[in-house]
């Protein structure tokens, strides 16, 4: 017997396999009514780094029953589910290719169109991600109507301003010209001997530093443009290190109070280039995605720099959308029309706009 | 279960029975600088066995060891000099080290891999009793995985199932403890280089003979840097077209490797922004120069620790006639790839750069031609000037 539905928001179950974690989700507009995460970091952990060839192993067994996990916990059976959404990249390749395989498998078996998905969109539009206690309840904040945005992307692996028109029209303003902000910070927390992953150890330690112990200097100032660079702190680090440890081993205090500055030195720059870029536009309000959003210190930095312009830092509503998540995905299919595609192949490098 | 509140217990009393009560495989919950602790003798399957069914839901994560020093650990974990530096900074505190076990306590205590956490708490009562245990026992907040942190007996006794009540031998109450987070963890066990000596060169055993012959040039910019990259391309641009080119960079964090890089890309007229590898390991970009389209491969091999890592990169599969491959810390794989190299007779172009000043000097070797050719080129470029 075919049900009636009487549910005009498409039900969607979006797949995400960029990088290191196997995620899941089943959506329907804004409100995440599952989102799985199953992360590889522990196996990766052996590799002090995202290994391609044992992360495409991983997501290959995790994804089947990531898939029923997602399904079960949003108390949905496939019968509901309108369509699937999967991230197409950027990514690592190998990754990427087995989301998009196993999502074409599920289209075909279950007759549902497919649709690809900018994994970047996806962090952009992550503070739009309301959770399931919102599931018939309107939403307090119409994506629809979201209109000249600035989009903040703070993680490991990217650092963007993307300015968001409306929902689907995004225009690159600044981004890293080397190194990612939480790339930076993983090194020099490597430096200073914090063993790997370093950044997550950094972090924890500039909690406990004087963040005006040592003056870095503020790249980029000269640039005439909106992008960062952390090349230049990092090489400033190193002789800072080297000439402090010529003393002997730096003490407890010399590596708190060094972690603080850095991390300071870091969001300084994402800041005054934040803050450049809102004096010359008017924005209505800025978002901020990427697992470094789930820095306190950050928030609280960006917070500073929007007070004088009036403008409210909207962030994800959890940690877990912070990092790489398919909820993200499958509200940014949600909240617009994407042509299907059944023959979609994967792009490592695919770009936003 | 028994509660013995420390402020108003004998402390001999005390510890002796704590130890008594380790020593039978039972279940301590202790304070430390952080949060209470669950203890048991880490030695002890049994016992492991009985804290892994009290903390449930583990999901394989591994526990860590206490004791009363950082050497008392050398009996179960394979130190390293990282580990001990950061022991020396930070130890006794709320900061877990982590590094390769022995396989030497109880299953379960190490990770899947083998690591293993080492606390040494910065907490008299309990440097006492691990002083009069002896042995190491087990760091873990006395909390059921997912429970809220506890800082209290109340906090502890809320998040458990009568169950999992029932496994605690004994608590030492200390009270209401100050609400510090739990221990930092830092894991040592990734044996890749920390190299903060600059312009250290290194080239090979095999490369001694021809290193002789390295041609050192100055770079003053940025810019100056990428145009020796685009450069050295340029003369190698022929041989890149038919078998593939190795470029193998090296130099300190933050000396231009990358900078270098974006050179050789801009050589490929590849416009997009070249960006640091470290996370991925590999990044690909197309190129299309003058019509022949081809890939450049830009790699960074700071955290490949063995030879089995870097066969699971798949790097040899990148080498093929068209294909720029550009290595960062070539040095740490050269090894596994100069056999590789010499028996398909691809050409490497090895760059090493340092620090002076204000300045870089890039230290070349291109890749050997046939012996004479080389020498002559060499010489050539010896004679050469870089300008801006």
């Amino acid at each position: 017997m075919i049900q009636a539905r009487n549910n005009p928001v498409p039900f969607i179950l979006a797949i995400d396999t960029s990088c290191d974690e196997t995620s899941v989700a089943v959506t329907q507009g804004c409100v995440a009514l599952s989102n799985v995460v199953a992360s590889q970091v522990q196996l990766h952990k052996e590799y002090g780094g995202v290994f391609p060839t044992v992360a495409k192993q991983a997501h290959k067994e995790n994804i089947g029953p990531a898939v029923r996990a997602a399904l079960q916990r949003a108390h949905l059976s496939w019968r509901e589910i309108d369509l699937i959404a999967v991230t197409q990249g950027p990514g690592l390749a190998p990754a990427l290719e087995v989301g998009i395989a196993y999502a074409k498998d599920l289209a075909k078996a279950h007759n549902k169109p497919l649709v690809p998905i900018n994994h970047i969109e996806g962090h952009v539009l992550s503070p739009l991600v309301l959770p399931r206690t919102f599931k018939d309840l309107p939403s307090p904040l119409a994506a629809n109507a979201a209109h000249d945005v600035l989009a903040v992307i703070v993680s490991g692996k990217h650092t963007d301003f993307i300015a968001v028109k409306k929902i689907g029209h995004y225009e690159r303003l600044g981004w890293t010209i080397d190194d990612a902000a939480g790339e930076a910070l993983d090194k020099v927390g490597r430096m200073l001997g914090l063993g790997y992953p370093a950044g997550p150890v950094l972090e924890e330690f500039a909690k406990k530093g004087d963040a005006t112990a040592l003056q870095f200097p503020l790249p980029m100032t000269t640039s005439g443009d909106y992008n960062l660079s952390f090349s230049g702190l990092k090489t400033f680090s190193r002789n800072k290190i080297e000439a402090l440890s010529a003393g002997g081993l730096l003490t407890q205090t010399q590596i708190y109070d060094f972690s603080a500055s850095f991390q300071k030195a870091i969001f300084r720059s994402i800041c005054y280039k934040l803050n450049k870029i809102l004096q010359d536009r008017k924005y209505t309000e800025v978002w901020l995605g990427g697992g470094v959003a789930a820095n306190m210190k950050l928030r609280s930095m960006l917070r500073i720099t929007l007070k004088p312009y009036g403008l409210k830092l909207r962030v994800p509503y959890s940690k877990k959308l912070c990092g790489d998540n398919a909820a993200m995905i499958g509200v940014v299919a949600g909240v617009q029309t994407i042509q299907p595609k059944s023959d979609l192949e994967r792009e490592p490098r695919l770009k936003l706009v | 279960m028994q509660i013995l509140e420390v402020k108003n217990s004998d402390r001999a009393q005390l510890l002796q029975k704590s130890c008594d009560i380790l020593a039978q495989g039972g279940l301590v919950l202790f304070p430390t600088e952080t949060t209470y602790g669950a203890g048991v003798d880490a030695t002890n399957p049994e016992a492991v066995a009985k804290l892994l069914r009290f903390k449930s839901r583990r999901e394989g994560k591994p526990l860590s060891i206490a004791v009363p020093y950082f050497a008392a650990a050398e009996p179960y974990a394979i130190m390293n000099p990282q580990a001990e530096e950061l022991a020396q900074q930070f130890l006794p505190g709320p900061v877990t080290v982590v590094v390769k076990g022995k396989g030497a306590v109880a299953p379960g205590v190490e990770s899947e891999f083998g690591t293993l956490g080492i606390r040494v708490p910065d907490y008299e009562l309990l440097l006492e009793l691990l002083q009069l245990y002896g042995k190491p026992i087990t760091a873990t907040s006395a909390n059921g995985s997912g429970e809220k942190r506890p800082y209290s007996v109340s906090d502890i006794l809320s998040g458990l199932s009568a169950q999992q009540s029932s496994l605690i031998d004994l608590i030492l109450d200390a009270g209401e403890l100050p609400h510090n987070p739990p221990s930092t963890v830092i894991d040592t066990t990734l044996s890749a280089p920390v190299t903060l000596r600059a312009g250290e060169i290194r080239f090979g055993e095999n490369w001694s003979e021809v290193g002789k012959n390295a041609i050192t040039l100055t770079s003053s910019s940025q810019e100056e840097t990428q145009s020796i990259a685009k450069r050295l391309v340029l003369k190698n641009w022929d041989r890149l077209k038919e078998v593939g080119l190795v470029i193998g960079l090296d130099g300190a964090l933050g000396a231009g490797k990358t900078i270098f890089a974006k050179g050789v890309a801009e050589f490929l007229q590849i416009s997009e922004t070249i960006t640091s590898p470290t996370y991925n390991y590999i990044e690909e970009y197309e190129y299309v120069r003058h019509g022949v389209t081809g890939y450049l491969y830009h790699l960074d091999m700071w955290k490949v620790g063995s030879e089995i890592e870097f066969q699971r990169l798949e790097v040899t599969k990148l080498l093929r006639s068209k294909n720029c491959v550009v290595i960062e810390w070539f040095g740490v794989v050269e090894p596994f790839l100069q056999e590789f190299l010499e028996k398909n007779n691809v050409p490497l172009l090895r760059v090493t750069i340092s620090e002076l000043g204000n300045m870089r000097t890039l230290q070349i070797l291109e890749p050997t031609l046939s012996k004479l050719q080389a020498t002559a080129e060499m010489s050539a470029h010896n004679g050469e000037k870089v300008g801006k």
